[in-house]
């Protein structure tokens, strides 16, 4: 029995259970590099803005609060998203288990995959732990100000309740709503195309220093790009070479500008649904196109 | 071809020549026109110096590499085919697993990725633990193994989807040699059961140990090959080991000798191997202890 292969195992040529434990295998190495201590670093600063700025208006106060919460959560996620990936495949190298893993019937594009999704379930997983502190401490604030703003009216004689339903308006506008969350899956989106993108680059990098760099360099280009596309394209009559520099500036850089609901969110304009599928539709695509690239490079890819 | 009759390894004139950057057309020569045949069951040990072509070998027979000319299968399968590894179990020289990962972890990791179930996961990691003699290390992580430790938990990894065949590079590399024992003493258990094994090392005195057949690299090109008795024999001496022989027997053993005129090469006790002297020491110490 022990010179025979186990039996009721054919191969399969594509199976989402190798791919997800490359995905929990990666997700519990890095979970295991307590990364998870950055939310106590979050916890502080949300309680910072949420309790020391009192002095300013509500609307202020509370725009503050979410101004800081979204800008850490994109912070983080970008982290965790560039540094993540970019450290998982030449580490794997170095160390040789790469070796153990490829000379299982592990196809090349299945590892690539797992080790991806990985990396998303870490970000994913960090980004509903913020959500929900987020929204809690803004529930908080949010009833806070509300009683406070009542017992304002009362006190000034004009609690009518016409008054007081006015009041609760302004206050819930600024408060815990599903744009919110909206955003906080635009960041999602956007870290995921930046995580592919890292894996892209760590498949034919030479140091993990340069992934790192380079993936951060394109954060910042890929916030420019459109505005850049705008200056140099927009106003003229656009002919087929330009489209193919559009195009091929797209992909090379993705328009991470795409993906910045926060902004919109956080001065109460509300995200349609129209919007969200289309932005992950472009996430998706570029997460394909990353992915295929990635895949070309490392099948050739001599260990 | 039926069952029996495939080889385990079929290795055919294979070539790797990994280019040199900025040097079009030139390339280094690591592995030239190397053939290899391995019947089931068999062990076959690869020895070169470092820088030989070994790792090279083994690498494409693992389709870790793709060669430049020729091509190996698996037991019949194309080595660069995903399905052929079903067959195959391979331990890396100096490998560091996960090292966030327990050992139990570490199979259960391997067992998922060769598309085991969940029970069969559960039964062979029981197996090899015992096997392996890490059960007592099953929930620590191998970031806290020793080297010995490593290259065992490597072991059971290889193992865990029952290949037929076990390609390993340099298995005792780093160990001690009560550690070194105990996986010689396992590659000749699993040869018994039927696995062949390929191995690949430059401690001589282990392959000449354990292999059945040999083939000897250099600069790339298999310069010798065939069993130990053909490569280490040296065919026109004979050699006879006496216990408690008497002076007086000795003594007419050697006016026999001399008379068939033949010449006597040398005549002395035969010496244990420095080796050996470490284990019965360290066994006795054992034995002392319980």
């Amino acid at each position: 029995m022990d010179a025979q292969t186990l039996p009721n195992n054919p191969h399969r040529k594509f199976s989402p259970g190798r791919i997800w434990a490359l995905a929990t295998s990666t997700l519990t190495q890095l979970v295991r590099m307590k990364v998870f201590y950055f939310l106590l670093i979050f916890i502080a600063l949300l309680f910072v803005a949420g309790f020391l700025f009192i002095s300013l208006s509500f609307e202020q106060e509370l725009k503050l609060l979410k101004d800081i919460a979204f800008g850490a959560m994109s912070l983080f996620s970008i982290i965790f998203a560039i540094v993540g990936t970019a450290i998982l495949i030449p580490r794997d190298v170095e160390d040789r288990t790469l070796y153990t893993i490829l000379s299982k019937p592990v196809p090349r594009l299945e590892y690539l995959i797992g080790k991806l999704f990985g990396v998303l379930l870490l970000v994913a997983i960090s980004l509903i732990a913020m959500d929900l502190i987020f929204s809690a401490i803004l529930y908080l604030r949010q009833n806070v100000i509300l009683t406070e703003q009542i017992a304002l009216l009362e006190s000034e004689g004009n609690a009518t309740p016409e008054n007081i339903a006015d009041v609760t308006n302004l206050v819930n506008a600024q408060g815990v709503n599903w744009d919110l969350q909206a955003a906080v899956f635009s960041i999602f989106l956007k870290a995921a195309v930046l995580a592919s993108f890292s894996m892209l680059l760590s498949t034919f990098a030479t140091s993990t220093m340069f992934t790192i760099v380079v993936g951060f360099a394109i954060f910042f280009i890929g916030h420019g790009q459109s505005l850049a596309r705008d200056y140099f394209l927009g106003g003229i009559e656009v002919e087929a070479i330009q489209k193919l520099i559009t195009v091929t500036l797209v992909v090379l850089f993705p328009d991470l500008q795409l993906f910045n609901l926060v902004d919109g969110v956080v001065s109460g304009e509300s995200v349609p649904v129209s919007l969200l599928l289309k932005i992950t539709g472009i996430a998706t695509l570029y997460l394909v196109i990353y992915n295929l690239a990635a895949y070309l490079v490392f099948s050739e890819k001599e260990l | 071809m039926t069952e029996d009759s495939t080889p385990a390894v079929s290795i055919d004139n294979i070539t790797k020549v990994f280019p040199l950057p900025l040097r079009k057309g030139k390339g280094l020569l690591a592995v030239d026109k190397v053939s290899i045949q391995m019947t089931p069951g068999e062990i076959y040990g690869l020895i070169g110096p470092n820088g030989s072509g070994k790792s090279t070998t083994m690498k494409i027979l693992l389709g870790l590499v793709t060669p430049t000319e020729g091509h190996s299968r698996i037991f019949g399968k194309d080595s660069r085919k995903v399905e052929s590894k079903h067959e195959v179990g391979f331990l890396p020289e100096n490998p560091y697993f996960y090292k966030h990962l327990t050992g139990a972890e570490t199979l259960h990791f391997y067992g998922k990725l060769c598309g085991l179930k969940r029970k069969q996961i559960r039964e062979r990691t029981e197996e090899l633990l015992d096997l392996v003699e890490l059960q007592n290390a099953r929930d620590r992580r191998l970031g806290g193994y020793s080297k010995g430790m490593l290259q065992r938990i490597g072991l059971a990894q290889a193992l865990i989807h029952r290949p037929k065949l076990l390609v390993l590079d340099e298995p005792t590399a780093g160990v001690d040699p009560v550690g070194s024992r105990q996986i010689r003493d396992l590659i000749l258990r699993l040869s018994e059961k039927g696995i062949t094994v390929f191995l690949c090392s430059h401690l001589l005195e282990q392959v000449q140990e354990i292999c059945h057949r040999v083939g000897i690299i250099f600069r790339g090109k298999l310069v010798r090959e065939g069993t130990l008795a053909e490569l280490i024999s040296v065919e026109d001496q004979t050699e006879i080991i006496l216990r408690d022989a008497s002076p007086e027997l000795l003594e007419k053993i050697q006016t026999l000798v001399d008379s068939e005129n033949t010449e006597t090469v040398r005549v002395g006790k035969p010496r244990t191997t420095l080796e050996r002297l470490f284990l019965d020491h360290a066994a006795s110490d054992r034995q002392n202890k319980e």
